[in-house]
């Protein structure tokens, strides 16, 4: 303590003190900016930016004209390339056609159903069920049963999950005037496309 | 220093080296070797901190060979297990010590607790400790995780969607921590379990550490033994590689987490009952020195307290076991067979409070009922002139060569055991060997320091039985520790006394339960062992 006036009070910051505190505050703002705060532990799993084609096991399109109703197929989303990351459940989604009661004879996107294929429960990995008195998702593991329509789980564990836990997450599709399918950008979080493995908020559906 | 004739280049080495260390933070901490038994409940956070050892030895081993990558973890896990020499040994010694650890933590956390040791100025070691147990139970569920069988998918999913489920950054934490699927799951909690938690951990146990250390090379021995028995006889199963889709066997978590596992298992709101519950808990813990306003250290003089511990311990009991069990009628819904009734659940949680308090309040009384009587008893003894257990010098000679005889038969079935390839039995007897071991140099110190009493009094009474070294009573020690602090300055005082008392009859010595009107120095655990090591130099 050098100065007159803080020698009286002993939690009083001196001059010098505080000329060192600024000069320490400066240095670390001097190097925020090169700092993307937040941009690396996060891997950048938002998906492209762009959107995407919707790429059916057989490497073709999707097509409006040529995908049967009641039915489903496995698509990757987003891609990676590498051999272990394309095999991940986080990437695995199910693309919808909706039987024809429930507006699949409809040759536009509203025919169609893009949800991730991770059950909200455990993780498993759930399977379209075409058969007539079926016609939804149902997990191989412990039973949950998904209503295609909304992508909310009607039957099993899933279903006493406390929203947003019972939503399936979703992709929003487009059709260009071919027919062709696309997927658009999306936003992982709850209100938006949801996220992978944990579920997803919709007005009217589960809030 | 002088350098003496015959004294060579190494030994001159050596000598300088040990000087040196005098200007590192070594010397600052203070190891004591107790030449005679002391109680392990007062030093089992040492004893936690030599699990921490084992398994940073045999988890460095493991990293050898384990591949944090998402299709090969399993694989090289099993490969672990059955085809690298020793990978089986090493892999069950390191998970039955992550479980040690675990429970050493905990029962070092509520002897602390008990015995009201966070009180007289500890209040940051308690606060600290609790992280530090947190921690723990971290660094060994994200060590059960990378194996990335069906039960660390479970707890991976588990873990992950409470993180999603905290308001607000939830999901953001998620993606910070967790990355973006399975991928990065294993290998960010392979980064997190070798590296990161450990790190953390040492940091913590920097400043948890007191400053006086009981080292005892008997319990070290039997600790470790213990867990090369438990590994030889449970060891650990490899579980079906996770195949999302494969139905799983049901699973549960590990034992530490099979109490949070009970609450989720309600299936209400995740963070209610996943974050906030056990945060909660953790939460008054660490505040608990802050609450706790009592004078006096002993669990009989802190009712409230004594009875808050003893609630939240039926409590972790409780959810434990119902966290496991799983009603085992396959016939039943999976559904009903898994989901605990959350009205039955949480009434039985607030039941448990009056009872535990009632418990509490018969302890105390009984307690102190057996107090009266032990002094009654103690009186009748001193009349009496007899002592409670004890090994005449002879018998003891001949227990020891028993046991000694014993190890040789060990050491011989280990080695046979080692070339027939049987793991388990490998471990087991490695185990016995280390037990016995402990019992070993247990009974030579005891019998050492019956010699050495014998000597004194070998003309007045030659026939008498000694007393065996009286372990005192915990609650005593804790109502003398603050005098102790003091005392132990004063150590020259104690080295002339402890000497005198320990050779008088057993008349004089303060027996056990019995309440100590002159706190004796040896009557602590810090000042016994600065006792007993000043004794043996003296005597």
């Amino acid at each position: 303590m050098m100065g007159g006036r803080e020698d009286k009070g002993e939690d009083r910051i001196s001059r010098r003190e505080f000329l060192k505190l600024m000069a320490a505050a400066g240095t670390v703002l001097s190097f925020t900016p090169f700092i993307d705060w937040g941009k690396f532990m996060p891997r950048a799993a938002s998906g492209r930016i762009e959107k995407v084609a919707v790429e059916l096991p057989d490497g073709t399109q999707a097509n409006v004209k040529t995908f049967p109703t009641n039915h489903a197929e496995t698509v990757i989303y987003p891609k990676t390339g590498d051999r272990v990351l394309d095999q991940e459940p986080f990437r695995v989604w199910k693309v919808v056609r909706l039987p024809e009661e429930m507006g699949g004879a409809r040759n536009d996107v509203s025919a169609f159903r893009c949800y991730s294929d991770v059950c909200l429960h455990l993780w498993c990995l759930w399977n379209y069920f075409p058969q007539e008195n079926k016609k939804r998702g149902e997990c191989p593991c412990h039973g949950s049963i998904y209503d295609m329509r909304t992508g909310v789980a009607i039957a099993g564990p899933a279903f006493y999950q406390s929203p947003p836990a019972n939503l399936l997450p979703k992709l929003d599709l487009e059709v260009d005037s071919q027919g062709y399918l696309w997927i658009l950008p999306p936003t992982f979080s709850l209100e938006k496309n949801g996220i992978i493995g944990f579920g997803r908020f919709e007005k009217g559906v589960n809030v | 220093m002088s350098i003496q004739r015959g004294e060579n280049g190494l030994v001159r080495f050596f000598k300088w080296l040990w000087q040196g260390l005098e200007r590192t933070i070594f010397v600052g901490i203070k190891f004591t070797y107790p030449s005679r038994f002391v109680s392990p409940m007062g030093f089992l956070g040492m004893l936690t901190f030599i699990t921490f050892i084992i398994l940073g030895i045999t988890g460095a081993l493991l990293m050898f060979y384990y591949e944090p990558i998402l299709d090969r973890a399993w694989d090289s896990v099993k490969t672990i297990n059955n085809t690298i020499p020793y990978g089986f040994h090493i892999r069950n010694i390191h998970y039955h010590a992550s479980n040690t650890m675990v429970f050493l933590a905990l029962a070092h956390m509520y002897y602390q607790y008990f015995s009201g040791r966070y009180k007289i100025r500890n209040e940051v070691l308690w606060v600290t400790g609790v992280i530090l147990g947190t921690v723990t139970i971290l660094e060994a569920f994200t060590g059960y995780d990378i194996i990335y069988n069906e039960r660390a998918e479970l707890a991976i999913s588990i873990a992950s969607s409470l993180t999603n489920s905290i308001p607000v950054i939830g999901p953001q934490l998620r993606e910070m921590v967790f990355g973006a699927g399975f991928a990065d799951f294993v290998l960010r909690f392979y980064a997190l379990h070798v590296f990161i938690l450990p790190i953390v951990m040492l940091g913590l146990m920097a400043v948890h550490f007191p400053r006086f250390l009981v080292f005892d090379v008997p319990m070290v021995m039997a600790v470790a033994g213990m867990i090369f028995i438990v590994a030889g006889v449970f060891p650990v199963e490899l579980g079906n590689k996770f195949d999302p889709t494969v139905p799983p066997d049901i699973t549960v978590p590990e034992w530490y987490l099979t109490g949070i596992y009970a609450f989720l298992r309600t299936q209400y709101d995740k963070f209610v009952t996943g974050v906030l519950w056990p945060g909660l808990f953790i939460a008054a813990l660490a505040m608990i020195p802050f609450i706790d306003r009592y004078k006096k250290l002993s669990w009989k003089d802190r009712p409230l307290i004594t009875a808050i511990g003893i609630t939240s311990l039926a409590q972790i009991i409780v959810t434990t076991y119902w966290g496991f069990y799983i009603d085992p009628d396959f016939n039943k819904p999976l559904l009903d067979r898994i989901v605990i009734d959350p009205i039955l659940f949480y009434t039985v949680m607030l039941l448990l409070v009056p009872l535990s308090f009632g418990f509490t309040y018969m302890m105390i009384k009984l307690a102190k009922h057996f107090e009266e009587l032990n002094k009654k008893e103690a009186a009748a003894r001193k009349a009496k002139g007899t002592t409670g257990l004890n090994i005449s010098i002879k018998w003891g000679w001949w227990l020891l060569a028993v046991l000694l005889a014993f190890q040789v038969y060990l050491n011989i079935a280990a080695y046979y055991a080692g070339i027939n390839g049987f793991k388990n039995v490998q471990l087991f007897i490695i185990g016995l060997v280390l037990v016995t071991f402990a019992g070993i140099f247990h009974l030579y110190r005891y019998l050492n320091e019956q010699v050495k009493k014998a000597k004194p009094m070998a003309k007045p009474a030659p026939k008498e039985p000694t007393p065996r070294p009286v372990i005192e009573h915990k609650e005593k020690e804790a109502e003398v520790k603050p005098v102790v602090e003091a005392k132990v300055r004063a150590s020259t005082v104690d080295n002339v006394k402890s000497p005198v008392t320990s050779s008088l009859p057993p008349s004089t010595q303060p027996s056990s339960m019995g309440s100590n009107p002159n706190p004796n120095p040896a009557s602590s655990i810090g000042s016994n062992v600065k006792a007993s090591g000043d004794l043996s130099d003296i005597v």
